[in-house]
């Protein structure tokens, strides 16, 4: 269910992280030499596991914390040692972090408040936040008079109030439970399109990353592994580690045989691979070739030809309605999962336990990982 | 041992510790409508005591200074419990951080002659080079607000603690500089810890005998000190008048203050369970 | 991650004000006070009058340390004696509060939840009321005419009067009585957080109940233990008050022999060095208080 990138054509950067270290107590390295420049209207994902230091990331940009080195510019602006006070920019908490001793209306009025905006506008501008986030008939409750979902658009009007130039969302929709969070992610995007802000946000949870951000970075201990949009992350991962943080992916080692510059045949332990196109390496390589779950097709006869198939038995079968993902267990041993759609409402392929299976992909399925 | 004796076992357990806590402080106030001389032996209910306490004028200025100690030593132990609790709190790292946290707590538990004695000494000598002060009001508000600072900061800190530190945060991001943050969030979220902080501070000083003995000058003598005097000598049924009204008052304001926290407790409670039926309908 | 500090040192200039505030104030009212009381335990005395604290004031150089006041406290039977009954007595008010409020407060936390606030309240609630005003109470209740005796004489258990007042007896009730809910509060904190899948985890394993509480509500509760006795413990060795209004005269407590030594006999020096000594007694106590006591007071990690 990707939202589609906004199409926009040259885009302007606004923000830009210059060789950004930050180090705790003198010893641990929570984020490590990153760099990278965001756009004018992009929404930007930083994703990885728990202290990976995405974290630590936005609190720089909010300037929560002080980069041991590096410089963070903000339209064209050295914000390094600014105070978060003095930074165009406004985050989302969290857990939303709602002052719980005001009302809707005084929480989304604080930020304009200390700006000393004239009370017409103030008053203009809480009510057009109101409406934007649909909380009007909310506006004289205090937070926990609210629900959940309630609360988090009355913080995402509050962050947004002061018109900031760059939104940093915390792990926006991780207090709501999973059913909530469809719905909330959709009302999200739209309302973060309609305001035309450009967004930073931190996740763990890969799907929320690929549905809301234009671009992510995946981040591991400290430093980014990759960044690309979300179809280039999960389609062309530069390395095992990005390939098995997104989504499922089976890998086989293997050799390189033949390198040529249409395509490339790689030889694993169970299979020949024979890769569409060609590969920065040479033959002899020992390289990785990434495949994943949904690419697979299972069947019970033997395909012709002499690539891209294997031989393997069921051993586990898990039914998620939509889809069955099989476990085959090849011929040295190697367990690899398939996805198959359950398309019609008998359970398609009719395979069961114990049964010998062949799996088989097309020749642009893979990805070559040399890393 | 089956369920039901245990039962049994725990609440006579519990209703025999409370008949201990209540036994005096019920002869007290019934003792205290008796028209006997004899605080002991019961003839026959009157008001006797308590016109004999209005007539009462060393005990009545006694308990005017009392009060007035009371309410300025709370004070200050409020405003120096915010900043001790504030500093233990939100500064992990300072340079003799342990000393200031063992230095609030010692008050607590050090025995009261100790803290008078070392504090009066304390004061004759700054009185032998400054001049000042001289020992009376003064000297035994300084006293209770030390005592008192040591209370009010473990009230402030516990609720310091429950508090979320992102809201400080989310202050600053929305741009409050230091001070507004504490100003526009911190203490409006303190406010009642602040009020009980008050409370517990004002009864301490109110009831407080060994250091304003130690700390007060002539002419100064607190309630307790006066009551302390007198049931030295012996058993008075004026005590048991004042004794009565005290209690009558705390017992008020005390049974009053948990009422109201328990009601706002149970309508926050109903309003957050109306917020998700209401979303989910 | 969460980094307050880093972010307050760079930008909050007034962090050593707020820290130098309630600094100061401790320092003036806690720490320095007890440094010259250290300091007049070592000094002449002259005369018993207010005129020796000259003698001090004219700097460090040339105060000759005099240690007359410790060799007198080691070597007069008296101190020795009144110091031993105090931690005896100080011991056993913490053991007979162990023992009355650990059920109780175990007993607390596992009654209804809605009745809890009550309870707890009901603990509180003497305690707000004046701590004077209830030894005084007691005292109408144990003399030999009070009310105790009265009533179990007109109820003919006993012939004469018993000798409860002026003992060890009656300052014995007066000190648990007083100090009882400093050892329930801190139990009832610890035992009510206690999780009740622990025990269920140790019945589901085969223990039982008695064992289940020796070996798992007890360990578990040791802190609570550790803060009520301390709490209790502590100041038990210097009261005052209540050996005065209900041990009377022969019961011997160092609190008492300090305030005579200040009140009666106007020797400084020695009520200092009397101080200074209790003060090395409760040493080890206290320093197990305040690390429990910092522990509380950390901000959560």
């Amino acid at each position: 269910m990707a939202i589609a990138p906004r199409a926009n054509a040259v885009r302007e950067d606004l923000l830009r992280v210059e060789g950004v270290t930050k180090i705790f107590d003198g010893i641990v390295k929570a984020v490590d030499n990153v760099s990278l420049t965001v756009a004018t209207g992009e929404i930007f994902a930083l994703l990885g596991g728990s202290g990976c230091g995405k974290s630590t990331l936005l609190r720089m940009l909010a300037g929560f914390e002080a980069p041991t080195q590096g410089k963070i510019f903000l339209a064209g602006e050295d914000i390094t040692n600014l105070p978060p006070y003095q930074r165009p920019i406004n985050m989302m908490f969290q857990s939303y972090a709602l002052f719980p001793h005001l009302t809707v209306w005084e929480n989304i009025a604080f930020g304009l408040r200390r700006d000393h905006m004239p009370k017409a506008q103030l008053i203009e501008r809480v009510e057009s936040m109101l409406s934007l986030v649909q909380l009007t008939k909310y506006a004289k409750r205090k937070p926990h008079q609210l629900s959940g979902g309630q609360q988090q658009r009355v913080a995402l009007a509050r962050s947004l109030a002061k018109r900031p130039k760059l939104l940093l969302l915390d792990e926006p929709l991780g207090a709501l439970d999973k059913k909530l969070r469809e719905t909330t992610q959709l009302e999200l995007v739209n309302i973060i399109e309609e305001v035309g802000v450009t967004c930073v946000l931190v996740t763990h949870d890969q799907e929320e990353a690929m549905t809301m951000a234009s671009r992510i970075a995946v981040m591991s201990e400290g430093y980014f592994l990759q960044i690309g949009s979300p179809d280039e992350v999960y389609e062309m991962p530069n390395s095992r580690q990005v390939a098995d943080f997104i989504g499922n992916v089976n890998i086989f080692d293997g050799v390189v045989e033949e390198d040529e510059s249409d395509h490339v045949t790689i030889r694993s332990a169970d299979c020949l691979h024979y890769v569409g196109h060609g590969i920065s390496g040479n033959s002899g390589m020992v390289v990785g070739v990434a495949l994943r779950p949904e690419k697979i097709l299972l069947s019970k006869e033997k395909p012709a030809g002499t690539f891209n198939w294997c031989e393997g038995e069921v051993t586990e079968i898990a039914y998620f309605g939509a889809y069955t993902t099989y476990h085959l267990k090849l011929k040295s041993g190697k367990v690899i999962k398939a996805q198959e759609l359950n398309n019609t409402r008998d359970l398609s392929c009719g395979l069961t336990w114990g049964d010998s299976a062949f799996a088989q992909w097309s020749d642009l399925a893979m990805v070559v990982l040399t890393q | 041992m089956n369920s039901r004796m245990i039962n049994w076992f725990s609440q006579s357990w519990m209703v025999l510790v409370y008949i201990f806590l209540y036994m005096p402080i019920v002869t007290l106030v019934i003792f205290s409508f008796n028209d006997s001389q004899l605080v002991t032996v019961w003839s026959h209910a009157s008001m006797r005591w308590y016109v004999a306490l209005m007539g009462d004028g060393d005990l009545i200025s006694a308990v005017a200074l009392s009060l007035k100690i009371a309410f300025f030593s709370a004070l200050i132990s409020v405003f120096f419990g915010v900043f001790t609790a504030f500093c233990l709190n939100r500064y992990k790292r300072f340079v003799g951080r342990t000393l200031l946290s063992s230095m609030a707590a010692t008050p607590l538990v050090m025995p009261d002659v100790i803290v008078g004695l070392s504090l009066l000494l304390m004061l004759v000598s700054m009185q032998h080079w400054l001049g000042y002060p001289e020992r009376g009001l003064f000297t035994i508000l300084l006293g209770h607000a030390l005592l008192g600072t040591a209370y009010a900061t473990v009230v402030v800190t516990s609720r310091l603690r429950e508090m979320d530190s992102k809201l400080d945060e989310a202050a600053m991001d929305l741009g409050c500089q230091p001070l507004q943050v504490f100003r526009l969030v911190t203490l409006p979220l303190l406010l009642p810890a602040l009020v009980s902080a008050f409370l517990l501070t004002f009864t301490l000083s109110f009831d407080d005998v060994v250091l304003s003995s130690f700390l007060s000058g002539p002419g100064y003598s607190t309630m307790p000190m006066v009551i302390f005097s007198r049931a030295r000598l012996g058993l008075n049924p004026t005590i048991n008048a004042v004794a009565t009204v005290t209690i009558v008052v705390v017992t008020c304001a005390v049974i009053a203050s948990s009422f109201y926290t328990s009601h706002q407790e149970r309508k926050r409670r109903r309003e957050v369970a109306q917020a998700y039926s209401d979303s989910n309908k | 991650m969460n980094n307050m500090t880093n972010y307050l040192r760079r930008f909050f200039n007034g962090r050593h004000l707020v820290i130098g505030i309630p600094y100061l104030w401790f320092l003036m009212l806690a720490l320095v006070p007890l440094f010259i009381v250290l300091k007049i335990s070592v000094s002449e005395m002259e005369s018993t009058s207010v005129s020796n604290m000259v003698s001090w004031s004219q700097g460090w150089p040339s105060i000759k340390l005099n240690f007359a006041s410790y060799v007198f406290i080691g070597s007069d039977e008296l101190y020795v004696k009144a110091y031993l009954s105090s931690l005896n007595y100080a011991l056993l008010t913490t053991v007979i509060c162990l023992v009355i409020g650990y059920p109780f407060a175990y007993f607390m936390a596992r009654s209804p939840k809605h009745l809890q606030p009550m309870l707890l309240m009901l603990i509180m609630l003497p305690f707000w009321t004046s701590f004077l005003l209830r030894i005084y109470a007691w005292k109408t209740l144990l003399v030999s005419n009070g009310v105790i005796n009265n009533v179990l004489m007109s109820l003919g258990i006993i012939k004469l009067p018993l000798e409860m007042m002026n003992t060890p007896f009656s300052l014995m009730v007066g000190m648990v009585y007083s100090y009882l809910p400093f050892m329930i509060l801190p139990l009832y904190a610890n035992l009510s957080k206690l999780d009740m899948r622990y025990l269920e985890a140790a019945a589901d394993l085969g223990t039982s109940p008695l064992k289940a509480f020796w070996l798992i509500t007890v360990p578990l509760s040791k802190a609570g233990i550790i803060a009520g006795a301390m709490l209790v413990f502590i100041p038990a060795v210097g009261e005052y008050v209540i050996p005065e209004l209900l041990g009377g005269p022969n019961t011997l407590m160092i609190g008492r022999v300090l305030w005579d030594e200040f009140f009666s006999n106007n020797d400084w020096p020695m009520a200092s060095a009397v101080a200074v000594v209790m003060i090395l007694l409760i040493m080890l106590p206290m320093a197990i208080y305040n690390k429990y006591q910092s522990e509380q007071l950390e901000p959560k990690p």
